[in-house]
Order: structure tokens, then sequence, then C-alpha cells
């Protein structure tokens, strides 16, 4: 698969404060990739540096194999934090400014505001739009010329559950067509939700990486009992994926390292001979999983 | 390049302030220049009334007279800063609206963000000038017609001087505005420097004898508006033999221009460093 954005070993310190700690990663054609962590922990610091806006104090990245520089730039489209256009300038008049920057044609301004349904008001001065429309107008000016990446930072941030959906639905439209996407969010489940490959960050140092469905697996537990609990607690070890168990009140609560279903569960047991009395699945909330993912490492 | 000065005028074209700014200033200029002749004219005639001998009345725009009289009204510090806080607004709006971020991000260099501002700076220089020069033809014209031989003789050296006073002048507003990045306080401050501090410098440092350098000569601003220091008045000329300024002086064009390449090398400088 071909690489389209290596970062390695970058840091930004503003004063005492390290924003971004010898991070490193790697984000591959089609990937739709997501920097996750709470507020401070260095995603837009990251995001400014990949794009030129702050210099790195150490470290190095490369978009499309190559040194950064505008022409690299050009072929990405971004998002960062709030949507930045002129006020008094209309709608399309700002979309021509960023087409004319990238030196893209103007053929497909009308396309991307049909795509933000911002079509009917595109002569409409920029100051006139709701905090909404002005994100969607940012979101349509980031896929002006087919972007082959696509950066949006906290891109439905302090939208409303409308707006929300408006933009997720973009998100995904414009990831089936295979553009590479990379977005950073402290929304754990927005993360779970669109992407496909994480970092997760804290204090600008890189807690994991990897497989969305690895590093965020809700590895929930299930409570069992039976009339043979010595029976019980030696054959579920044996369950793919077990990590540990405790005893308490008659059941036993057991972690596994990924989802399991519960129905596997007790056909499992059942070969082994073991009648269960009491299955139940216990969910724990994204946010409680988050929250815990942040405090596992010291 | 003409890429990037096509995305200049999109920024311009629709914008009001802009054009209300510029409308402002023209009106100002043209009113000065054309009621200056007729103010002094008047002061002129009060002062007659009770003068046993009359004064002759001041002609001030004939050939060639008329390009530094117009270069000396279009030169007056209340005059030149229009343009000066137009420059000030297009910059520290870009700071105001985060869209210089936004361009960066979007693909145009950070030295071509600088390029495309310091390109808007001469061509409005240039524009004014142009304007400024063929209204200063047609009042020399009216007030003296075609037979005059040295219609042009002024005209080069007065209008170049003006071109230099108004370019280095908004490289300064754009400076102010570039390191303020504040619309507000860099109008305060770049007003409050041009019009108060400067004179008040002026009235500590003053040369004894009005044609001695001080300080103040060296000053920004003053050496800007030095350029055309001195209207022509022929009745001084005449009955005094008081030849006030004849020519631009090309060492004082230097000074201005001095300033204007330091301002603009910092400008890269800090754009290269700082984080936007």
């Amino acid at each position: 698969m071909e690489t389209i954005l290596n970062v390695e070993k970058i840091s930004k310190s503003f004063g005492r404060i390290k924003a971004v700690n010898q991070l490193s990663f790697e984000v591959m054609k089609g990937q739709v990739f997501g920097i996750l962590g709470p507020n401070g922990s260095g995603k837009t610091t990251t995001l400014s540096m990949l794009l030129d806006l702050i210099p790195p104090d150490n470290g190095q990245f490369s978009w499309f194999q190559q040194l950064p520089s505008k022409e690299s730039r050009k072929r990405i489209g971004s998002v960062i934090e709030s949507p930045n256009f002129f006020p008094y300038l209309d709608a399309v008049t700002n979309l021509k400014i960023v087409a004319d920057i990238k030196d893209k044609p103007y053929d497909d301004i009308d396309e991307v505001l049909q795509l933000a349904g911002l079509y009917e008001r595109r002569f409409s001065k920029f100051k006139t739009f709701s905090f909404g429309m002005r994100q969607r107008l940012a979101v349509a000016s980031a896929l002006l010329g087919k972007p082959e990446v696509l950066i949006l930072d906290e891109p439905t941030n302090g939208l409303d559950p409308q707006g929300i959906a408006q933009i997720r639905e973009i998100i995904a439209l414009v990831a089936s067509r295979g553009t590479t996407i990379l977005l950073a969010s402290h929304l754990l489940d927005e993360v779970q939700k669109i992407c496909s490959y994480v970092v997760v960050l804290r204090k600008g140092i890189m807690l994991f990486s990897g497989n969305v469905k690895e590093v965020l697996a809700v590895s929930d537990s299930v409570e069992l009992s039976a009339s043979d609990m010595p029976g019980l607690t030696a054959a579920i070890r044996e369950f793919p994926g077990f990590i540990s168990f405790n005893e308490a009140e008659g059941l036993i609560q057991v972690h596994f390292s990924m989802t399991v279903n519960t129905s596997e569960i007790n056909a499992f047991l059942y070969q082994k001979g073991i009648l269960l009395s009491h299955l139940a699945e216990k969910k724990r909330s994204l946010e409680q999983h988050f929250l815990e993912l942040l405090q596992d490492t010291p | 390049m003409i890429k990037l000065l096509k995305i200049e005028f999109k920024k311009i074209r629709t914008y009001k302030v802009f054009w209300i700014l510029a409308g402002l200033y023209f009106v100002f200029l043209a009113a000065g220049i054309l009621l200056a002749e007729f103010m002094i004219n008047h002061t002129v005639n009060n002062i007659n009334q009770r003068m046993p001998i009359p004064f002759p009345h001041v002609a001030i725009y004939y050939f060639p007279d008329v390009w530094q009289n117009v270069a000396f009204f279009a030169s007056i510090r209340y005059v030149l800063i229009f343009p000066a806080i137009i420059m000030i607004i297009l910059i520290t709006n870009e700071f105001t609206y985060k869209t210089i971020r936004q361009n960066v991000i979007n693909g145009m260099s950070k030295t071509e963000f600088l390029v495309s501002k310091l390109m808007i700076i001469l061509l409005t220089a240039l524009i004014i000038t142009v304007i400024l020069t063929a209204g200063a033809f047609f009042i020399g014209l009216s007030h003296s017609g075609f037979n005059e031989v040295d219609f042009f003789t002024k005209g080069i050296p007065f209008m170049t001087g003006f071109f230099l006073s108004l370019l280095c002048y908004m490289i300064y507003a754009f400076f102010c505005g570039f390191i303020l990045r504040n619309t507000g306080m860099a109008i305060a401050i770049f007003t409050l420097y041009s019009l108060i501090i400067e004179p008040v410098i002026y009235f500590f440092f003053r040369a004894p004898f009005m044609f001695k350098n001080t300080i103040y000569t060296y000053l920004p601003v003053n050496s800007v508006i030095r350029l055309t220091e001195y209207p022509a008045i022929p009745m001084l000329k005449k009955m005094m033999g008081l030849n006030l300024q004849d020519n631009v002086s090309f060492i004082a064009c230097l000074i201005p221009l001095a300033y204007a390449s330091v301002m603009t090398a910092i400008v890269f400088w800090v754009m290269k460093r700082k984080d936007l």
C-alpha cells in the first residue's frame, strides 16, 4: 500500500509545555485515520505542523513520500479548528479564492456547495451564515478540487445533532470514494464510528496506535454462574481472548480482550460439560472506556 | 504573479470598507488641491483689506509649479494616511479572520502571501500616482494652456517623489499591521505616531534654522513627507528671491526607501519563524 503521510518523531514545545513529544505514525492511502485525545493533547498542534503553519522543533514528516511543500498542501483539503473565511464575501467568492490558491478550476464549486447543502445560499455573505452552515462551508472548501487527502480537526465540534449527522454523512461519502481521511477528535464515539486506524494522544505523547477495532475494542466483561463453579473457572480460561476473572457473590465476572459473543461462550462451556445458570453481558460506556484508556498508562 | 493579484483582487472587489475609504481619499485629495488656491487667495484678500499696498494674487497651479504643489498637497500627512490605513485594514483582516492561516493551509507559500500584499501596495501606489499625474496635468492645462515650454520639467521628479512617498508610507503601514495583527491597535498606533508623536519630536528637535538637518529629518514619517516638503510659491521667488525647494533630492529618497526595505525584510523574517 502507498504511504500518504509519514511522521517521524516530531516534537513541539510552547515554552515549558511539550505540546507534541516524539510523535510518529504513518497513514496509508485510502485509510480513515483518527487522532484521538482529550482537549490539549496536541491534536491541533500536530495537524498545524503537518500543514506548515507551525514549524516543528524536532523531527520530520513527508507527504506523498516527498518533502512537504505548498504543492503537497494543494493536494490536501483541510478544516482546522474554526472555519476561516472573509465575512464580507459571499460563499462562491470565498471558494473561488480557495480554488485559485489550489490551482483548481471553478467547476466543482457548485457540486461541493450542493454536497454541503449551501447551494441556495451561495451568494449570501459568509457573515450571514449560521454556525452549522459555516462548518459545512469549511468542509465544502476542503473538498474543492477533489483532494487526495482530507484533514478534519474536530469537524463536529459545537454542532447540534442534526449538524453532526450532516457532517458525518459527508465524511462517509468522501471516504467511500477512496479519499484518505485524517480526523482529529476528542470523541471516542466519533473516531470509532468513522475511522479504521487510530493514534491515541495524551499530553503530546502517543499512547496507542493501530487498528481501531483492536485499540478501542470495548473489552466487555461477562457475568457467569454455574452449579459447578470450580469447573466453570477452569473451563473459561481456555476460551479465546480470556484475560482475567473476579469472583463475587456466587458468580464470576470474566474479562476478554475482545468483544465476545455470549452464545459462543454458552456453546463452548456446554461442550465442556458445564451448564450455566446465569449469563449476562456487562457493557461499559464508551466514555468510561476512553477515560480508562487514558488512565491506564502512567 | 498574475494569479496572486487575481486572488487579492477577489478579496477587495466586493469589500465595501475598502471602496468607501478609497472614495473618501480621492474626495479629500481633490477637494484639498482644488480648494487650496481659492483659500489662499481668500486669505490674501482678507489681508489686503488692511494693507495699504495689496499683495498680488497667488497662482500656484501654473506649469511647471503645478507638479510640485499637487505633490505637496498630496503628501500632507493627513491625506497620505488614508491609503496607509486601507493597507493596515487589508493586512490585519487576514489575521482577524485567520484567512492568512487558511491561505497557507490551502497551498499558498508564506512568501507568496507577502508578495501578494506587496504587489497590491505597489499597484495602489502606481494607480494613485497615475491619477494624480493626470489630475495635475489637467489642472495645469486649465491654468496655463499648451503654450508653456517647460510644462513637464518638474513633472517627472515630483511625481516620482510622490510615488516613492506613498509606496514607502504604505509599506510602513503594512509593517505596523503585520507586526501588531490587530486592526484597531495598528490604526491607533500608526495614526498616533504619524500625526502626533513625530510632530511632537519636531517641536523639541526643530532646527534653529529651517534648512539644517536634525534628528527629525531622519524619522521615518518625516522622511517620507520631506520628499516634497515645500510648495512652490512663485510670489516668494519673485519678491524675496526665496526658493524653498526646486527639486526632489535623490539622497532624501534613500531614507524612506531604506526604512521600507528594512521593514519588508523584518516582515519576511518574522513570517518565516512565527506560528500562524
